[in-house]
């Protein structure tokens, strides 16, 4: 008797697994299939076309061409260039961006009811699109007629060229960028500054620590967490910058704000060459890998103790 | 009980595709005679609405075919229509008949996405030299311009006369200033005025600076490449090449220009001088009235005193996969003959593509347009139609551009050398 129930109750684990392992996967497979169809399957396309010579115009002819394409981009003076531009825009980007992003946090961090209006104002620069924001500071940068030249001039600050300026121009950038993203982060450095606990910063209050000593010693390694996935996700962000050159300066003066991921769009669809397209793709996708692995540990080491 | 069901709805999902498939097999057996009309407008613009008529009238002269327009407006930045035209590509839909940004004729007939039209179109000999030359491709008619384009150089009346200028004494079609006498022009206004007052649009970094600039370097005797369009090296950098970059440099040098306009800013009485297209016209007449305004021809080269001018707009082509050439073609020629060209031309004011149209018009429109169009046809010249023009017209760009920024790039023969070998370099590239 007994023998023969121990034999029924092994039978039905099994079959109770199955079930519940077959429901799991068709909840899956929507988003899977997504992923898969609009994530993975054009990653591994676009490795495939770094290999060929893809021209846009006749897709039927395209050939194998081996390491070509990688061939010619390194010797490329405008690929170096481009990275050398996004290079600058990201040392400068995240500080004044992140900096910017604490800044406003800390500012509206209170529990006056009154801040909710300079949370939106600080957060709406956010919720317009980036080509609308690059076409209205292209008129207030305007040399000649722009509102940021008037208010200098009272200054009697000359005219500055600004977008015009090969030497001005990506600096220009950067500031609109920083003022364009830091809303976004703004509430999510509010949300890990409001999940501080008070009692900490009483406890620093009682061992004498002063409104900086709190802000360096309890503040920001509370915040480290959330400082973290900001810094990742903006270095990430500010690596596909196309918009604001796009928009405002397309990439001149001189190149000085070409940028990869333009270039890449530009070689792509306007001169058509996919597959050369596609090989930047897939060496700058892999240089951005190796900087946000880089930044982790160079940023998130004692996370990982 | 719950898999079998997911397999029902999968199984009807299926069929219902299957059905679709099947649905499409079908309307193409019944639609042999109907030729598909891709354009890049939409069917709001004056120039959609013509087009519109013009198919309308195409069905009801004859009965062997029908032509059915389909309306996919252009975006600022060129996606839009080009975008579907390459999904068309990879998807085999490409219609019978598209329209076809002039410069692209050259890519598309290399590429096979067009076919030879010379057997289809009538009265050629009534076609203007530059709309016949912007469709050509290895000697054979791959697109048909349906309406030309140019540029001349629009002056502020009552700003040159406070100047001191007798606007009764300004260059023509026939006796065109050249770069000296221009100069002396732009001098003189530049003295009254103490700032610059000519805006030559070098703030713009798109395909507009070829169009416009290349005229200047054609008056000069200069050349982008050689005939076979093999070599840029010994062209591009040539003599001519460098005078003709001297003189645009010194507009800005001399401060008479300037690299950055106020926009609109001919429109509101900013500069004297404005180069622009003949789209700006319907600007001008329609929101800026109280601007009294004229249009002088392009100055001239002081050596040769040659007045080229630009061309080019959008043109049919017939495409390479159609399965009824010859309903293609018969829509192309009705699109193209005199009636509908006017129709098109006075509707969207542009310049007209056929010498019989120019006469029509010239009776009826301003002035100023009446210059351009006589530019347009003694001295219109089509850009040149290279397989990579985008990477071609691009280097031009770039030439113009560095030639504005002396500062930073004060050796002009350099920038010509280097800019003729990369031209050089995308002549020859393989696709």
């Amino acid at each position: 008797m007994n023998t023969v129930k121990q034999l029924f109750v092994r039978k039905k684990v099994p079959h109770i697994n199955v079930k519940d392992n077959l429901t799991a996967y068709l909840f899956l497979a929507p988003s899977l299939i997504i992923l898969g169809l609009f994530l993975f399957y054009p990653a591994l396309m676009s490795l495939y076309y770094s290999l060929t010579d893809y021209y846009l115009l006749t897709p039927q002819l395209t050939e194998f061409i081996g390491l070509d394409n990688f061939k010619n981009l390194l010797s490329d003076p405008l690929m170096r260039k481009s990275l050398m531009n996004i290079f600058k825009f990201v040392i400068l980007i995240l500080p004044i961006q992140v900096g910017t992003a604490l800044g406003l946090a800390l500012l509206v961090n209170n529990q006056r009811k009154s801040t909710i209006i300079y949370k939106v104002a600080y957060f709406s620069p956010v919720v317009m699109s980036l080509a609308v924001i690059s076409i209205l500071w292209l008129y207030l940068l305007n040399p000649s007629s722009g509102l940021i030249n008037e208010v200098l001039s009272n200054f009697g600050i000359s005219a500055q060229p600004f977008l015009t300026s090969p030497t001005q121009a990506m600096y220009v950038i950067v500031v609109i960028s920083a003022w364009q993203g830091a809303g976004n982060q703004m509430l999510i450095f509010l949300a890990g500054l409001q999940n501080i606990p008070s009692s900490i910063y009483e406890a620093a209050r009682i061992d004498g620590a002063g409104r900086g000593r709190q802000f360096w010693n309890v503040t920001l390694p509370m915040l480290k967490p959330t400082s973290l996935m900001i810094l990742t996700t903006t270095l990430i962000d500010a690596f596909k910058l196309i918009i604001q050159p796009m928009v405002m300066t397309q990439g001149g003066p001189l190149n000085s704000t070409m940028t990869p991921v333009y270039y890449i769009y530009r070689t792509g669809f306007t001169d058509r060459q996919l597959g050369f397209a596609s090989a930047m793709t897939v060496l700058y996708g892999g240089l951005i890998i190796v900087f946000t692995v880089l930044q982790r540990k160079f940023v998130g080491g004692d996370t990982n103790e | 009980m719950k898999l079998k069901k997911v397999i029902a709805v999968l199984g009807i999902f299926i069929v219902f595709l299957v059905g679709c498939g099947n649905n499409d097999d079908s309307e193409n057996a019944a639609n042999d005679q109907t030729i598909s009309v891709w354009v890049h407008v939409s069917r709001e613009e004056p120039e959609g609405q013509a087009m519109e008529e013009s198919i309308e009238r195409f069905n009801e002269s004859q009965d062997d075919y029908t032509a059915e327009i389909q309306f996919i407006p252009r975006s600022g930045s060129g996606g839009g229509y080009e975008d579907v035209i390459n999904a068309a590509l990879t998807t085999d839909t490409l219609p019978d008949v598209l329209t076809v940004d002039g410069p692209n004729t050259a890519a598309y007939a290399q590429s096979e996405i067009l076919q030879p039209i010379d057997q289809y179109v009538s009265d050629k000999d009534d076609v203007l030299p530059s709309i016949i030359e912007q469709g050509m491709y290895d000697d054979q008619l791959y697109s048909m311009g349906y309406s030309e384009s140019g540029i001349g150089f629009y002056y502020n009346i009552d700003m040159l006369e406070q100047a001191g200028i007798d606007t009764d004494a300004l260059p023509t079609v026939d006796e065109p200033w050249d770069w000296d006498e221009f100069n002396h022009m732009l001098e003189t206004l530049h003295d009254h005025y103490k700032k610059p007052i000519l805006d030559m649009g070098f703030d713009d970094q798109s395909e507009f600076l070829l169009y416009a600039y290349t005229p200047f370097l054609w008056s000069n005797g200069g050349e982008i490449t050689n005939e076979e369009q093999t070599e840029a090296v010994g062209y591009f950098n040539s003599e001519e090449s460098h005078e003709t970059f001297s003189f645009i440099r010194q507009l800005v040098e001399n401060d008479y220009s300037t690299i950055s306009p106020v926009e609109y800013g001919f429109h509101t009485g900013e500069y004297a001088l404005l180069m622009s297209g003949s789209w700006t016209m319907q600007e001008l007449d329609e929101e800026y009235q109280d601007i009294n305004y004229g249009i002088m021809p392009y100055p001239v080269s002081s050596n040769t005193h040659e007045l080229v001018s630009p061309t080019g707009s959008w043109a049919y082509g017939m495409s390479g996969t159609t399965s009824n050439p010859e309903g293609a073609g018969a829509v192309i020629d009705f699109l193209t003959q005199e009636e509908q060209m006017y129709q098109v031309s006075m509707a969207n004011s542009v310049l007209p593509a056929r010498y019989s149209v120019a006469e029509r018009m010239v009776e009826e429109v301003s002035e100023p347009m009446q210059l351009l169009i006589e530019q347009n046809t003694k001295t219109g010249r089509a850009r040149p139609s290279i397989v990579n023009y985008p990477q071609v017209s691009r280097a031009f760009q770039e030439t113009v551009t560095e030639t504005t920024y002396y500062d930073y790039s004060p050796d002009l023969q350099e920038i010509l050398d280097t800019k003729a070998q990369e031209i050089e370099v995308y002549l020859n590239q393989e696709n």
